[in-house]
């Protein structure tokens, strides 16, 4: 999956001594992954094509910066990505109202939110944790994370009140650590 | 607003950057993480932790095909689209212009030991003609900004030494090949294979006649060098010839 290198650690580790190889290996394996979400996130596809190349280019330039102490490569590289596409998506937001016209429809096959817990791998921490929280916490996170939602517009889709949406978030992420912890 | 204590408080600070992953946090409160992350070692493996646990998430996403230019946007954004055709262009504008940089730098106080002692061997260059003394090649990185790593010096008599500037990393189960290319039409030729951090002498015959501008360069190649007459794997290092007056 990543040609010659053994992980997502071997192939950063060689973007940081200047191998364009591993680059490409990394793009190969992960750009279609990326643009999944990024399109999921910022919902037009011109924006998240500017935010994968974008989050490829803080790969390439700050893979030296990348410590393998603190955590695994592939989660660093959707850390970029995730930060381009919540900040791409925050400043269009800002700019214009979302025109419904430039936005692009999901394709058909994007799971809804609230049921992607479903989706997720039998193994993974994460799905036996969310799957132990209440619906209540489970939603918003859910809401946010795949979808990018501010806490406003979490609390329109769910009708709850503001603060409510912003207690139940802040006590889900308390249940989470632990659970994902244990 | 972010409490003060956060860094003595794991189960507060990590409750926080998991607001911070998701996006929900105010601009100003989302600046202050940003820095903690940035500059705190348990806060960035903390903002590890979640990305890494919410990768399962992620990945119930459809993945979607990029178009096919993005790769060669990427390419061109962060230079290596530069570096591919830098073996078809000529290098010698670009190191004459670093030079001049050093030289310029040597007015300043600052100036690393790496300058200095390309300064004073390039002093002569600039200072003296006609050039008559033999040739150096200072091999830098390929990339948008120069670094130099290696310098070729080929005395008048012919005899080539290799000398490193910096550290080359090189994986274990890799090699480092030396080359030069005199004609792009014969193709480069192997000088053989180097140690990395350890300087080479080669004899005059191994080298033949050099002329103004030819290339050297270092490439990271399989155990025991390329497979073939051509070098496979990324250019470490490049340069071009250029002549030095005799002192």
């Amino acid at each position: 999956m990543l040609k010659q290198f053994a992980d997502h650690e071997a192939a950063l580790a060689a973007c940081a001594r200047g191998d364009a190889a591993a680059l490409r290996a990394l793009y190969d394996a992960e750009s279609g992954n990326m643009l999944g979400l990024a399109l999921r996130l910022v919902r037009r596809r011109d924006v998240a094509q500017d935010v994968v190349q974008d989050a490829f280019v803080m790969i390439w330039r700050n893979a030296n910066r990348f410590d393998p102490a603190r955590g695994q490569a592939r989660a660093w590289m959707f850390a970029i990505l995730r930060y381009r596409a919540l900040n791409a998506l925050r400043k269009s937001s800002r700019e214009v109202e979302l025109d419904e016209g430039a936005a692009e429809a999901l394709p058909d096959d994007a799971p809804d939110a609230l049921e992607a817990v479903g989706r997720m791998q039998e193994s993974a921490a994460l799905r036996r944790c969310l799957e132990g929280l209440d619906e209540p916490r489970r939603k918003p996170v859910m809401l946010a994370f795949l979808d990018g939602l501010t806490h406003g517009e979490i609390a329109e889709r769910l009708k709850s009140p503001l603060g409510t949406i912003k207690s139940r978030i802040r006590l889900a992420l308390r249940d989470l650590q632990e659970c994902l912890q244990s | 607003m972010i409490p003060t204590d956060l860094k003595d408080n794991p189960p507060e600070r990590r409750a926080l950057i998991g607001e911070y992953v998701l996006g929900l946090l105010d601009e100003s409160d989302e600046a202050a993480i940003r820095q903690l992350i940035d500059t705190d070692a348990a806060a960035e493996r903390d903002y590890l932790f979640w990305h890494q646990h919410f990768l399962a998430l992620a990945d119930t996403v459809p993945a979607q095909q990029p178009y096919e230019g993005l790769w060669a946007r990427i390419e061109q954004e962060t230079g290596l689209a530069a570096r591919k055709a830098e073996l078809s262009l000529s290098l010698f504008d670009q190191i004459w212009g670093v030079l001049g940089r050093w030289r310029g730098a040597a007015a300043g106080a600052a100036l690393g030991a790496v300058a200095m002692a390309l300064l004073a061997l390039f002093t002569p260059v600039f200072d003296r003609a006609p050039p008559t003394g033999g040739y150096v090649a200072v091999l830098q990185q390929p990339g948008e900004s120069a670094a130099p790593g290696w310098v070729v010096r080929i005395a008048a008599d012919g005899r080539l030494s290799l000398s490193p500037l910096v550290e080359t990393a090189v994986p274990a189960d890799r090699s480092v090949q030396f080359w030069t290319l005199v004609d792009p039409a014969q193709g480069p030729r192997s000088l053989g294979l180097i140690q990395p951090g350890q300087s080479v002498e080669l004899p005059a015959d191994r080298i033949g006649p050099v002329i103004p501008g030819q290339l050297f360069e270092l490439t990271l190649e399989p155990p025991g060098g390329s497979p073939g007459s051509r070098p496979t794997g990324p250019v470490l290092f490049i340069g071009r010839a250029v002549q030095v007056a005799s002192n």
